[in-house]
């Protein structure tokens, strides 16, 4: 089958698979719908207002990044910088091998997955389990989360429960409570055996130095409470300017991500354990992780780097409904990795360049974007970059459309023209008219038509 | 943000997708605005703003039909347009595209000149309740250019104030149509793929019509229909304001 | 690493050089998020209960008929923070075995922990905890049922209040509910790694 690559995986996938993506992110964006009404009289001002802090925050990163250092490291953190994924791999590599960690439960984090640390990890003799219940299903089944909120998204109860029957975690049971009661059992032996844990953070203040996760299932709370050594990764984007901001953030994150006030539970880290509280780490590092950030920050699409991750964008969008994030093929699908995949990739958009015209600049995305990111005025300037890079022959059709509309009397002409086409059999129009043809019937061409009809009129005849 | 001009001198951008296919339309445009007291230009050289090209990433080329159209519309007044798309295309999206042009300041121009039809008919002429008389019921397709603009109200504002014409709301009113212009060429499956999604809401709303403001809409859902061998009527706004007050070419509409 | 740093932050210093203005900091009032005013002009503990209930929580002001609640529960050991045992204990049923321990190497023997909260938020409903106030953080986190002991007063009415009342505890966790997921087909499933129950005892 031709056509682009998303389009190829997104043909692909079943019947079954394309439902349960559909109506997944349509009752994601419902549940927000409802809860953005019921809960905010100004949602649009609310949205705008936590943009432009964002916005602020990225145009004065460097302030900010020094200024989240030094107030992580006064809380007791160990603040480490990297560069790109092979610096963050080896950072968090060598912290845990000083710890003679051979154990890692990690919470969920999207970072962690463009790093590619588990692999990395296992190679070298740790083990990485996962802990938010569908990354787990993701690692037992050695698949991709296909959603940045919800990872198996595209699975329905019936693969969970084989999964789970084939790695010997009981006889088969697709109740969902069933489900979720053998992998609280099963993880919770992990916790209590791990070494050390592995997050990602939601924001970082730059005021008080706290990292802030947000979850629901209690997994980071676990990872944490039950280890040691705490390592955070964390993208240099997250970082917002006082713990005040936070509310801003906090008040949308959960409404636009599930529908939900707050998620069960917010925390907000400062350090290591308290004095006096037996569990928790003893040690807290913060990783702050560049990968192409800077590159985006420099670029004219700088405004992707305020996404907070929440994943309504996805929920609403209509191509990402009927393509399933797994069509994408990145840690970031959907209107979000659209753009920020490609430009993460580096210099060059090859390999992911079919992702910006993967829309229909329809702009719902920008509509429920919790921080205003206007991804349908992103996305034409991602495509006139790669329109740069393609070679000068592949604008041929469009340069040669474009100069007979810079032409009137050509474009006249042609109008005319058309006509005769239109006198050829159905079924050859059909077929000659392209990639149009293969799904529509065309309409009747009808070129000159109305310039007739002024002309008439202007003569006095009609 | 200055006040865009109005007034009763118009000049009429038809658009590309009237000009080769929907005459009705674009004549519908000149009647309903002369109906309104208005003097219509229609320059003879216009011929498209330019959004293929943009969408396909080729900005030089966009740049050069832009230009042609800042060339024909050259002036001080109101330039309508049947479609938001367009409308959005020579606003937005030739600001992006004219950033770093030396001629920026006359793209400008023309972008604060550029009104949609209904948005025009009821914030620039003042025009709020319609008359005549138009029986049955109509599904309204919001397109997805009118996100975040003033046309998609006036367009119902317009619609709702006939007599004898029900407007029918469709469920997911906020999922897009799939056309996206070139996105229907590039991604062929997904743009018919989404498009039935939108005709099954469409359907299940048992309009007599689906009424919208934008052709490229329209004509991605008639042309998905019509494979189907399940055709939907499609009509445009004008052409049902218009048929409502019986002028001149009416009928689009029975 | 440090090298790293040096990259990093030269990189993010080049890549912003070239703005000519940069976006400033906007200013807005406290209570940019909510339509109604939460409290109704009802007082914090009422708005706080009927909040926590409609996050899948539970509240009682009555120790007895907390502890009544826990043997209909089918609770029958747990632990309870020292510092507030000699105040409950007599409230619990003779049944239930409390201890002030927390062994780790025993988790799942415990049916359910009591243990103080640091604050509670009205608007969301939510119990917040710290490493200074939370006897063990495995009490609090691993049995089923989690019993908060919020003192009235320490209740506030929003989001932004909290944040500004959580001092430099290490670990700060808002509990809005039960643990939760709807990873599974969407279904909501009450209790993963977490507190199946969440529960609030306000006292004064």
């Amino acid at each position: 089958m031709k056509g682009p690559p998303l389009e190829r995986y997104a043909a692909a996938q079943g019947a079954e698979r394309r439902d349960s993506v559909r109506l997944g992110s349509k009752a994601g964006h419902d549940a927000r719908s409802v809860a953005f009404a019921r809960d905010l009289s100004d949602p649009d001002g609310l949205r705008v207002l936590a943009g432009r802090i964002k916005q602020h925050v990225l145009e004065h990163l460097d302030t900010y990044l020094d200024q989240a250092e030094r107030r992580m490291t006064a809380t007791g953190a160990e603040v480490h910088f990297a560069a790109d994924a092979q610096a963050a791999r080896r950072v968090i590599a060598t912290i845990l091998e000083r710890r003679g960690a051979r154990r890692v439960v990690k919470a969920k984090t999207m970072v962690s997955e463009e790093i590619e640390l588990a692999a990395h990890l296992e190679e070298r003799g740790i083990e990485c389990v996962e802990t938010d219940l569908g990354e787990f299903v993701v690692q037992l089944d050695r698949d991709r989360p296909s959603h940045i909120v919800k990872p198996i998204i595209h699975k329905n109860r019936r693969e969970v429960a084989a999964t789970f029957e084939g790695h010997g975690l009981g006889a088969y049971d697709d109740t969902p409570e069933v489900i979720t009661r053998r992998a609280r059992a099963f993880l919770r032996r992990k916790y209590l055996d791990a070494d050390a844990a592995v997050t990602g953070a939601n924001f970082v203040s730059a005021e008080s130095g706290r990292i802030v996760l947000v979850t629901n299932e209690g997994n980071s709370r676990f990872c944490l409470a039950a280890t040691r050594c705490h390592v955070a990764v964390v993208g240099i984007e997250k970082i917002v300017p006082t713990d005040r901001d936070l509310a801003v953030f906090l008040n949308l994150l959960a409404r636009s991500a599930t529908g939900q006030r707050l998620t069960a539970y917010t925390e907000l880290i400062a350090g290591p354990r308290g004095p006096g509280q037996p569990d928790g780490p003893d040690e807290v590092h913060v990783v702050l992780l560049d990968n192409g950030r800077a590159d985006v920050l420099s670029g004219d699409c700088r405004e992707i780097l305020r996404c907070i991750r929440c994943g309504a964008c996805l929920n609403v969008c209509p191509v990402y409904r009927q393509a399933s994030g797994h069509a994408y093929r990145s840690v970031y699908p959907g209107p979000v990795g659209a753009v920020l995949t490609p430009l993460l990739a580096g210099r060059r958009l090859t390999g992911w360049s079919d992702l910006p015209g993967a829309s229909t600049l329809c702009g719902a995305c920008h509509e429920v974007c919790p921080v205003d990111i206007p991804i349908e005025e992103l996305l034409p300037r991602l495509r006139a970059r790669a329109a740069r890079e393609r070679a000068p022959a592949s604008a041929a059709g469009i340069g040669a459309w474009s100069l007979l509309a810079s032409t009137p009397a050509a474009w006249r002409a042609a109008l005319a023209a058309g006509a005769l086409f239109e006198a050829l059999p159905a079924s050859f129009r059909s077929r000659a008219s392209g990639p149009w043809g293969e799904h529509h019937d065309p309409p009747a061409w009808r070129g000159g038509a109305f310039r007739r009809w002024l002309d008439e009129r202007s003569r006095g005849g009609a | 943000m200055t006040a865009r001009p109005a007034g009763r001198d118009v000049a009429l951008m038809a658009t590309c997708l009237c000009d080769a296919f929907f005459d009705d339309v674009a004549r519908a445009s000149v009647q309903v605005l002369e109906h309104l007291g208005c003097r219509v230009a229609v320059p003879a050289d216009q011929t498209c703003c330019g959004q293929p090209a943009y969408n396909a990433g080729e900005w030089d080329a966009a740049r050069r039909v832009a230009r042609h159209a800042m060339r024909v519309f050259e002036g001080e007044g109101p330039v309508v347009t049947p479609s938001g798309s367009c409308a959005r295309m020579l606003s937005h999206g030739a600001a992006a595209m004219f950033e770093r042009e030396p001629d920026r300041g006359a793209a400008e121009r023309l972008a604060a000149r550029v009104w949609e039809l209904s948005d025009y008919i009821v914030n620039g002429l003042g025009v709020t309740a319609w008359g005549g008389r138009f029986e049955g019921s109509l599904a309204f397709h919001r397109s997805c250019h009118s996100r975040g603009t003033a046309c998609a109200e006036a367009a119902l504002t317009l619609l709702s104030s006939i007599p004898g014409l029900r407007i029918v709301e469709i469920g997911e009113t906020e999922q897009c149509c799939g056309f996206g212009g070139l996105f229907s060429t590039t991604f062929p499956r997904l743009s018919r793929e989404i498009g039935a999604l939108k005709l099954a809401e469409l359907r299940s709303a048992s309009a007599d019509a689906v009424v919208s403001a934008d052709m490229g809409c329209l004509m991605h859902l008639d042309g998905l229909a019509r494979r189907e061998r399940r055709p939907v009527r499609t009509l445009h706004v004008v052409q049902v304001l218009r048929d409502a007050l019986r002028l001149e070419g009416s009928g689009a509409a029975s | 690493m440090t090298d790293d740093r040096r990259r990093v932050l030269a990189r993010v210093r080049a890549a912003l050089a070239p703005l000519r203005d940069r976006a400033p900091m906007p200013e807005y009032a406290d209570d940019v998020a909510f339509a109604r005013d939460v409290l109704d002009g009802r007082d914090l503990v009422t708005a706080f209960v009927e909040r926590l209930t409609d996050a899948g929580g539970l509240a009682f002001v009555d120790p007895r008929a907390l502890g009544a609640w826990l043997v209909d529960r089918g609770a029958r050991r747990g632990h309870c923070d020292p510092s507030l045992v000699e105040a409950l204990r007599p409230a619990l049923p003779a049944g239930i075995a409390v201890e002030t321990r927390f062994e780790r190497a025993r988790i799942d023997d415990y049916d359910f922990a009591i243990t103080r909260a640091a604050g509670a938020i009205a608007e969301t409903g939510t119990i917040v905890l710290g490493d200074a106030t939370t006897s063990h953080r495995l009490a609090a986190l691993a049995p089923w049922i989690h019993v908060a002991v919020v003192g009235r007063s320490t209740i506030v009415a929003r989001v932004v209040d909290a944040l500004r009342a959580a001092g430099s505890d290490a670990n700060v966790v808002w509990c809005t509910g039960p643990s939760k997921t709807a990873d599974v087909e969407g279904i909501l499933v009450r209790g993963v790694h977490g507190p199946g129950e969440q529960v609030a005892l306000v006292v004064p």
